[in-house]
């Protein structure tokens, strides 16, 4: 039997500080249901993994991220981007109309398709899209805002975020299609070369801090000793496996609209498209965060004041959508490379960078 | 055979280009320069001699089929009116909009507009007949200003203005010189009368001399309109066009 009030004052210990709500909520905690929903809600790990930077910021990216994109990528090229729904927003909504129309539309699913699969992975992708965010610290030195507190925190995120592409690969394998199957093998031959960099990056971030508890990394990145100025090289290599590892432009290989019209996604439509279209954005958002945490000092920034831990949040999520607006606007800088020339960077340049990167982490952790 | 080799850049090259797009892009994200234009909500404009939809005017019109002998994709078609002259009908789905036919107008009939988006429900419509050349087509005008292009040292810019732009232009049309048809031997006529058909303002009338039993063809130098058909069916070819004085 769970003692129903050991559970509340566990959460009540372990609340979002807000000074600007405080008055407002102190009645209402008071009341016997609304009370345990907003401790509930307040609690720091459910408000870190479901309000803020976890599942309820993730959808509104999801919502805002390819609007912006498209909007910036309009003005570089000359163009005026989405306008024609609420124009007088600059089309801000473009994104609901979208996925109104993604609900309204037939799934079509072919008869040589995998049916469950090919209707189940879309979804489950939420499983690895959403797990690495138990790790995440949005917090300070100092201040941690993190669900779970595991010293082996970095690794989890790392593994997770390397199960991604498995989801891709199989909903590529489901849909039967021939542009499918090379959009897949694409995406499996850019696995490989931008995986091997990626995780040598993040253990030479772990043998800088000398911790891979995410609660560490932020704390070792007190003041303006971000990540970044510390070692910039692993930033650079980091951020480049990033923009491979979701299929940006430089390297949109798999998803190559003009070769293979959107790869493993080619047999999508209606709803689960849109699921599957959004699959990259969530990968996007992931990893920003992860490069936030990692390199970017976490939740630091000046306090703003009234709104107490709810500001680390929200510079949180102001870093990781500056670093998600840099990566989605390489799209309207760089044409697309090769797969050779891709992999040619993955093998070549970024895990000599990634080797370099750890010499460095040596020099300025270890030895100095 | 020669092969041509991808251009070698050492690795300071390839920073610098770097650097140069992404910080064009970023340039462009803060101040584009933005050279679309909103086209129902505001239209471009364009030059006066703009080569658009065609209108007619009867009252001008000579019948001279000028137009329909020019026109290169033989979109212009004489057909008999009710009053038994001809006038030109215009098949936009043929026309490649040269304006040769209102380059060639003598009397000033055609003439174009800066009508350049009309929309037809099936290639019949297209087919457009005298009556309806007449007036301009319903538009439903959306436009609230006007968009110009104007070059800068190296780039192009926009300039809006308020207001509707006018689509049909007004100038004047032109007055052609006034002809009139002569026949410069009148001994070589062999009487085929083919000019007096060919004739729509009835100028040309033919008179039987009983005496010498010829018959004479006359000219009506006031009737006479100078559309020149006569002088291109004139099988003796002794016809000519000349300034009327």
């Amino acid at each position: 039997m769970i003692d129903i009030n050991a559970v509340i004052s566990m959460m009540m210990n372990n609340q979002v500080d807000i000074p600007l709500l405080q008055p407002l909520l102190k009645p209402m905690l008071e009341m016997p249901l609304v009370g345990y929903l907003i401790a509930l809600v307040l609690w720091k790990p459910f408000f870190v993994l479901i309000l803020m930077p976890g599942f309820a910021t993730l959808g509104i990216m999801l919502l805002i991220l390819p609007w912006i994109e498209r909007k910036m990528v309009g003005r570089m090229q000359w163009r005026v981007g989405p306008r024609e729904i609420s124009p007088h927003t600059r089309g801000i909504i473009q994104l609901l109309a979208d996925s109104l129309r993604f609900l309204f539309q037939e799934v079509i699913i072919h008869k040589d398709a995998h049916r469950s699969y090919f209707l189940q992975f879309p979804f489950l992708y939420f499983i690895p899209v959403l797990l690495p965010l138990l790790f995440i610290n949005a917090g300070t030195a100092g201040n941690p805002l993190v669900p779970i507190v595991s010293d082996y925190g970095l690794q989890l995120m790392v593994a997770l975020i390397c199960l991604m592409p498995v989801f891709i690969l199989g909903v590529g394998w489901a849909s039967n299609n021939r542009f499918a199957f090379i959009g897949t093998v694409r995406e499996a031959f850019l696995y490989f070369a931008y995986e091997i960099p990626f995780i040598i990056v993040v253990l030479a971030m772990i043998v800088l801090y000398g911790t891979s508890n995410t609660v560490g990394v932020v704390n070792a990145q007190s003041g303006v000793w971000w990540g970044i100025i510390q070692n910039p090289l692993a930033a650079l290599t980091f951020f480049i496996a990033m923009v491979m590892a979701t299929a940006r432009l430089p390297f949109e290989i798999p998803e190559a609209d003009q070769e293979v019209s959107f790869g493993p996604f080619v047999e999508y439509s209606g709803i689960a498209f849109g699921l599957a279209y959004v699959m990259g954005y969530e990968k996007m958002y992931v990893l920003s965060a992860l490069m936030t945490m990692l390199f970017l000092g976490g939740g630091s920034g000046p306090v703003i004041p009234g709104l107490g831990e709810l500001s680390y949040a929200i510079w949180f999520v102001l870093k990781t959508l500056i670093v998600l607006v840099v990566m989605a606007n390489l799209r309207g800088v760089y044409p697309r490379y090769r797969l050779d020339q891709a992999l040619k960077i993955g093998w070549g340049a970024m895990l000599i960078l990634a080797l370099v990167a750890v010499a460095w982490s040596l020099v300025m952790g270890v030895i100095l | 055979m020669k092969k041509v080799a991808t251009p070698e850049y050492d690795i300071k090259d390839k920073l610098k280009y770097h650097v140069s797009a992404l910080s064009t892009a970023a340039k462009e994200v803060v101040m584009p320069l933005n050279i679309t234009t909103h086209y129902p909500r505001e239209r471009r404009k364009w030059p006066d001699c703009f080569r658009g939809y065609i209108l007619f005017d009867p009252e001008r019109c000579i019948s001279c089929f000028e137009c329909s002998f020019v026109c290169p994709a033989n979109a212009i078609w004489m057909k008999e009116a009710p009053s038994g002259r001809y006038y030109p009908t215009l098949d936009y789905g043929k026309c490649i909009f040269c304006h040769f036919c209102v380059d060639s107008c003598p009397g000033g009939a055609l003439r174009s507009t800066k009508i350049h988006d009309v929309a037809y429900k099936n290639m019949d419509e297209m087919f457009t007949h005298t009556e309806e050349m007449i007036e301009p087509p319903e538009i439903i005008r959306e436009d609230e200003g006007y968009v110009e292009y104007e070059i800068d040292k190296e780039d192009l810019t926009l300039k809006r203005t308020k207001g509707k732009d006018k689509l049909i232009v007004d100038v004047a049309p032109s007055q052609g010189v006034p002809m009139v048809s002569l026949c410069i031997d009148r001994g070589s006529c062999i009487a085929c009368k083919v000019c007096e058909k060919v004739c729509e303002s009835g100028a040309v009338s033919s008179l039987l001399d009983e005496a010498k039993m010829i018959i004479k063809m006359k000219i009506d130098s006031e009737k006479c309109t100078g559309c020149g058909l006569c002088v291109k069916e004139c099988s003796m070819q002794i016809l000519r066009l000349v300034r009327r004085e």
